[in-house]
């Protein structure tokens, strides 16, 4: 978080779209400002209906949200106002890339000049000059995201709510709107972004909230996350001199105990060989006691290395990489919601 | 100066909605037929039929009439792209209400309504001349088409937002605004020849009171079933605009196709 002071906060939010069937359900939690909060989770996770609901576009039916000091249920225009939303399906007026800007602008009562400078100022930053005076339909499905979330730019905002803004867009123009949207985060806008590319979320959130079933699963940093819930992680050793089958053996053993799994089968233990695998949960707690093993027996630890943790190994460690497509629900089915324990809370930074 | 957000909302749709050709088509089809059907029809329909006048200035009135379908098939359609297009949801993520945008649709329907008016009358005048109307008969052609305007625009509305098929709006449209049309006195009149059933279609039709009241208007003689007429219009508007309200109260945003 880039500076003091809440701007969002839930509890206990929910939406139902029928009795008993709920979208979302038991979230809770805060938003700093010049905070980026990611909202992970799988399609059907209950990420837009989030956004929807503290945008004000859906009115929840349960709990409590207060956004810039005002509750979502009664805060309205003055509260939208404040607020900047880049919504998951493609919204577009029929005008060409640059009108559409300027009229956007308009539409939110932004001074002709200023638009004008900050449309100038969005087609560069967002590369949009050969797309220029071209209208949408015109545009590749990657123009066309990028001039979405450049439109959204074009006002004054206190939050901005960015759902799936990246999807459809190259590696390098991905790379160019996170860092922008970095550099505003520390310029003091608070940004709540859902996307399902881990990586970014990585690099760009200060926090991440992970849905699943409509339930918030944890809310964290994305290290945290990862030494949380990162999953099993390969751990290699290399050795100065060749161990004795007696010694690897007991390595095996002792690592077996520890709840290390070994990556190569037990027979191959019984050669000689400097190289040692093994996969563990929380790899990294082993790490002090096999150093201590070596020295105790003289062993030289030429090199030692743990598979970098990842988020993605945190995400499908929170929600299990078996659970089957989108919430898993057929057309008429209960919420699943319901059938969570409540998630972890997040704290209100 | 920062406009009214309805105002905003009606430059924008104005903007973004209504190009050259889409215009021309909506104001070209009535004017071309003032010009071909009533030079032709001008020549094979007796003046006894009309009233005692040609049918191009029979005619005429009822094109001005037909200007508030136009408008509201203009509004109609600006809602239902704007739910293709997901800017009806993106518009209220933003500095307005719902009220505002059915508001500055509504105001958009009526100017295009309005300025259709002025274009008919000028491709009449070639024929029927400059039509003398008093100010009370101007007034009565304003708030004719106005309320026709409100009642065909929050049908198509209130359509709009139930209906998530293109092709399912479209034919639909297309549907009412034939049965509509042809089925009211736009481009004939109710006589005793009409066939009963058929007349009595024509006088639930709300295109036939107005057609009536504005030719009556032109002619600069009303009559009280005039302002009956004009009663039913405001009434059934009403009716409609309760409909387009419903329609928004609950309507579902997302993805339509």
């Amino acid at each position: 978080m880039a500076s003091g002071g809440v701007v969002l906060e839930t509890q206990d939010l929910g939406y139902s779209f029928a009795p008993g069937r709920f979208a979302i359900r038991h979230l809770s939690l805060g938003l700093g400002r010049g905070e980026v909060l990611g909202l992970l989770g799988r399609n059907g996770a209950g990420k837009t209906t989030t956004v929807r609901l503290l945008t004000t576009l859906l009115p929840p039916t349960e709990g409590t949200a207060i956004v810039l000091g005002q509750d979502i249920r009664t805060g309205g225009r003055a509260l939208r106002s404040r607020l900047g939303v880049v919504l998951q399906a493609e919204s577009l007026d029929f005008v060409t890339v640059e009108r559409n800007l300027t009229l956007y602008a308009f539409m939110w009562g932004v001074a002709r000049e200023t638009a004008k400078a900050r449309a100038e100022e969005m087609i560069a930053l967002f590369e949009l000059e050969s797309a220029r005076h071209r209208k949408p339909w015109a545009l590749s499905g990657g123009e066309r995201r990028r001039f979405q979330v450049a439109r959204e730019l074009m006002h004054d905002m206190e939050i901005l709510f960015l759902d799936e803004p990246t999807v459809g867009l190259d590696a390098v123009a991905r790379r160019r709107i996170l860092r922008y949207l970095r550099d505003r985060a520390r310029g003091g806008l608070s940004i709540v972004f859902t996307t399902h590319i881990l990586h970014e979320a990585d690099l760009l959130c200060d926090r991440i909230a992970v849905l699943h079933l409509g339930r918030l699963l944890a809310l964290d940093t994305a290290e945290s996350l990862k030494q949380l819930h990162g999953g099993a992680r390969e751990v290699s050793m290399t050795f100065g001199r060749p161990l004795s089958p007696e010694l690897r053996l007991d390595l095996g053993r002792e690592l077996g105990q520890r709840g290390a799994e070994l990556l190569e089968p037990p027979e191959a233990l019984a050669s000689a060989a400097n190289w040692l695998g093994f996969r563990a949960e929380r790899a990294e707690e082993l790490l002090p006691w096999l150093t201590q093993w070596s020295q105790a027996r003289s062993l030289p630890l030429d090199r030692l290395s743990v598979e970098e943790a990842t988020l993605e190994g945190a995400f499908l460690g929170m929600i299990g990489d078996t659970a089957e497509d989108g919430d898993g629900r057929t057309p008429g089915e209960p919420s699943p919601a319901d059938r969570l324990p409540p998630g972890r809370s997040g704290e209100v930074p | 100066m920062k406009l009214p957000p309805v105002l905003r909302l009606v430059v924008r749709n104005f903007t973004s909605n209504l190009d050259v050709i889409t215009v021309l088509i909506r104001f070209g089809q009535p004017a071309i037929t003032i010009v071909v059907l009533g030079t032709m029809f001008t020549t094979i329909v007796s003046s006894s039929v009309t009233g005692g006048a040609s049918y191009t200035a029979f005619l005429v009135p009822g094109m001005v009439a037909f200007q508030m379908i136009t408008g509201g098939i203009v509004s109609g359609n600006l809602f239902w792209l704007d739910r293709r297009w997901a800017m009806t949801e993106q518009i209220f993520s933003g500095p307005f209400l719902r009220s505002e945008y059915l508001g500055g649709l509504v105001l958009t329907t009526l100017l295009f309504s309005l300025v259709g008016v002025g274009v008919m009358i000028l491709v009449g005048v070639p024929f029927i001349g400059l039509p003398a109307l008093s100010p009370a008969a101007v007034g009565m052609v304003l708030a004719t088409v106005a309320l026709g305007s409100v009642f065909f625009a929050g049908l198509l509305i209130a359509l709009g937002s139930r209906l998530r098929s293109a092709n399912a709006y479209f034919s639909i449209q297309s549907f009412l605004q034939l049965f509509v049309i042809f089925l009211s006195t736009v481009y004939y009149p109710v006589t005793s020849k009409t066939p009963r059933v058929l007349a009595a279609i024509f006088y639930v039709n709300p295109l036939t009171y107005a057609a009536n009241t504005i030719r009556d208007a032109f002619a600069n003689s009303f009559s009280g079933s005039d302002f009956v007429a004009l009663g039913v219009l405001a009434l059934l508007a009403s009716m409609a605009f309760g409909a387009a309200i419903w329609g928004f109260r609950t309507l579902e945003l997302g993805p339509i196709q």
